[in-house]
């Protein structure tokens, strides 16, 4: 390395590094809150769940009813945990790409306050049985506006970032982060405006709350998880990304594609039937956008295995997008008109495939990214690899069980319905187990998650690793004994150190 | 370890290495990263391309399965409605409640028969037609009330008022309408009797009108103290049985 490289790579890394300064609180305070959120919600699905196969559970007392706890699961579980995730991520990367340090701290942390304060205050007016009863819009009606202005507080900076970046290229993360940040204010304002603000007729609200639900999972959280992925790969491997075409044959078919999907899920209602059909056969498509962007993500993680085996970032990425593999073929599977979406319409399947979507996929790139951010931008490393491996494992057991339940569960269950000249009773016993599974799933993801939540606030309180090694999950050939590097390696820093992370 | 600051003069005594190491220290998980290559140019690969076209061919058979999509004059694919089990189709109408079948049927019978003359309140003029709300006549025994319903009444009754002649209705009275029409007075207008004049019941008044002495003629109030003051045979029907609305025959529905 000529000694005016380094010069240049020393510099670069000091702009980064100021970059990572800068942003240090509002994404710390988006990633725990966000976590804090996330145990939330998974205790309530535990609770949710577990009613499923035996309601006599806490029956006694009116705000622990299902119908409480489970909408309050599932918005704790998206605007709670997956979006302040998403905030994260996008102003952490999209600072990075852009070259600029972030100028609106104070803002954008009142922001996630008032954000938190949103859903807070919604959550709890859930509890008190003020939900709207639309789902995944059952915070009362005050929240909706709090939340909007929150998100265009908060997301607004990194459009002007953008806006003032150094001339260049724009990356293909980018492409995805600015769709998001663009389609959800835009689905949102529409859902809103449509079933709180004026609301139409019954039937069309619930076709436009399907379309709504839909349109959050591939408009917001896919490619908020994309563009983290196109991002992660080619930085921890250093390989370029597989193929350039592939990329935007995936961001254009998602953006094509994706805003017709949603309604299949009212095969036989009287709205105008071309809807579901388009319904059905867009969430069918998605296919091509997910296993696109999938091959080409897959591709350059998998570039080298020796960063892939030591890298908890690339690991959880790529177990994300594994994700993204299995959901996408369960989308064929289960939204074929005449066989399976009469089966999947009114089954466990349907929550399966958004657990599937939000937590196989979503939640999964987003602990990618969280373990390759949260070192930077707090200048400690990862305490153990023991727990990030605990984590790593346990997720991907709960979230398998999940799919497994969502894909073959909800199959028989929807049979046994079907079976109208028998006894509903049939159904409801033909659904136990899988019933229990879930239960037994979120135990799994709760047990993973005491890992990350521990480490995570460990590294809030700067009580992280002083140690310029990153924590991999392999022992490198050359360093000592100690899991955890050397101690008191911090002098050794250098350019020329080409550990990976 | 000096600290930096306390030198007066930067440039001169600085000790660069030092200074360069501490900066990279501080970024030293930013010095370690790797940068961004992109723009890989592998082609496409045959098998996604393939993988995609067999899905493309699964959403146009959907498109294509759904029928006539724009069709607006109906609200559901036909077919899609599910036609009912084998065998279901002949089992007839929801059955009801014994109570709630007799009082529709004989709600039709009495706006058809007894509303103009006793009104649609069931309380009469009083004066010509009397009141049927807590009348013992229409509470009391099954038997006097349905000779009075079934051929007429004249003359003055037992506590001496003389009514208006009221004309027989039992001409073409089906034993269902007959007892559609006592369970409906005796249990409306007030009046909550709480059983039901079965079509059992209804059947006998029917043979014991045709055996009177006077047959043809309308009651009078001596005959039916001396021959009528009795109930109607037949086995009472607990009101909350499930039965036809049509036949009010029981439903034989599970």
């Amino acid at each position: 390395m000529s000694s005016a490289n380094s010069t240049t790579s020393e510099q670069d890394a000091i702009l980064r590094s100021g970059i990572d300064r800068s942003l240090r609180h509002p994404v710390m305070f988006f990633l725990t809150s966000g976590a804090a959120w996330l145990a939330v919600s998974i205790v309530l699905g535990i609770v949710a769940s577990w009613k499923v196969h035996s309601p006599e559970l806490l029956s006694g007392c009116a705000w622990l009813t299902y119908g409480r706890v489970f909408p309050a699961h599932i918005n704790a579980l998206i605007y709670g945990w997956g979006f302040q995730a998403a905030f994260a991520i996008i102003i952490w990367m999209m600072a990075r790409l852009s070259r600029k340090e972030c100028k609106a701290v104070g803002t954008i942390l009142a922001a996630g306050h008032i954000w938190n304060l949103g859903v807070a205050l919604g959550i709890v007016g859930i509890f008190a049985g003020f939900s709207t009863g639309i789902p995944w819009m059952e915070f009362p009606i005050f929240a909706w506006p709090v939340l909007l202005v929150s998100y265009i507080s908060i997301i607004i900076w990194s459009f002007i970032q953008f806006r003032v970046r150094p001339e260049g290229h724009v990356y293909i993360s980018q492409w995805y982060f600015l769709a998001a940040m663009i389609w959800f204010p835009w689905i949102y304002i529409t859902a809103n405006t449509l079933l709180l603000c004026i609301p139409g007729h019954p039937l069309m609200g619930v076709a436009i709350n399907t379309w709504y639900k839909s349109a959050i999972l591939f408009l917001f959280f896919t490619p908020v998880a994309l563009g983290a992925a196109y991002y992660l790969a080619p930085k921890v491997t250093g390989s370029s990304v597989y193929s350039y075409s592939l990329a935007k044959l995936g961001f254009w078919s998602l953006a094509i594609i994706a805003p017709w999907a949603g309604m299949q899920k009212l095969v036989g209602v009287p709205i105008p039937y071309f809807l579901p059909y388009v319904g059905a056969a867009a969430t069918v498509l998605l296919f091509v956008p997910a296993i696109t962007a999938s091959i080409n993500i897959l591709k350059t993680a998998t570039s080298s295995r020796d960063v892939l085996k030591g890298s908890p970032s690339l690991q959880f990425m790529t177990a994300g997008i594994v994700g993204l593999v299995i959901m996408a073929c369960a989308a064929v599977f289960l939204n074929l008109p005449n066989s399976t979406l009469p089966l999947s319409q009114f089954s466990m399947s349907g929550y399966g495939f958004q657990i599937l979507a939000l937590y196989g996929f979503f939640s999964l790139v987003m602990f990618g990214s969280i373990y390759f951010i949260v070192p930077r931008v707090t200048r400690r490393e990862w305490l153990s690899r023991r727990l990030i491996k605990m984590h790593f494992f346990f997720s991907i057991y709960g979230i398998m069980t999940v799919a497994l339940i969502a894909i073959f569960g909800g199959i028989q269950q929807g049979a046994a319905q079907e079976a109208f000249e028998q006894p509903w009773q049939n159904a409801a016993t033909s659904a136990f187990p899988y019933a229990v599974a879930t239960t037994i799933a979120w135990c799994f993801i709760l047990f993973s998650n005491v890992f990350f939540f521990l480490q995570l606030t460990l590294m809030w309180l700067r009580l992280g690793r002083r140690s310029s090694h990153p924590t991999l999950l392999t022992s490198s050939h050359d360093s000592s004994s100690s899991p955890h590097g050397d101690d008191g390696d911090i002098d050794n820093a250098g350019p020329a150190f080409q550990a990976t992370h | 370890m000096p600290n930096k600051n306390q030198h007066s003069d930067l440039d001169e005594s600085i000790n660069v290495t030092e200074a360069h190491g501490r900066i990279v220290r501080e970024a030293a998980a930013c010095a370690r990263e790797k940068r961004i290559v992109q723009n890989g140019i592998e082609p496409v690969s045959l098998w996604a391309l393939g993988a995609c076209a067999i899905v493309f061919v699964i959403a146009g058979g959907i498109l294509g399965g759904g029928g006539n999509l724009f069709a607006y004059g109906t609200n559901f694919r036909e077919g899609y409605v599910r036609t009912p089990a084998p065998g279901a189709a002949d089992s007839g109408p929801v059955p009801k409640e014994a109570l709630v079948a007799y009082m529709a049927k004989g709600a039709k019978i009495y706006s058809a028969k007894c509303n103009g003359c006793h009104g649609s309140d069931a309380k009469g003029n009083g004066a010509t037609f009397p009141s049927l709300v807590g009348s013992k006549w229409v509470l009391g025994e099954t038997e006097r009330f349905a000779m009075i319903v079934l051929n007429g009444l004249q003359g003055p009754v037992s506590n001496g008022t003389t009514y208006g002649v009221m004309p027989p209705q039992g001409i073409g009275m089906s034993p269902e309408d007959l007892a559609g029409v006592m369970t409906y007075v005796r249990n409306n207008f007030g009046n909550s009797k709480g059983d039901v004049v079965t079509m059992e019941m209804a059947k006998a008044a029917i043979d014991v009108s045709g055996v009177r002495k006077k047959v043809g003629t309308s009651v009078t109030g001596p005959e039916l103290e001396s021959d009528h003051l009795k109930n109607l045979s037949g086995t009472p029907l607990d009101p909350k049985t499930l039965v036809d609305p049509i036949t009010l025959e029981a439903s034989k529905l599970p």
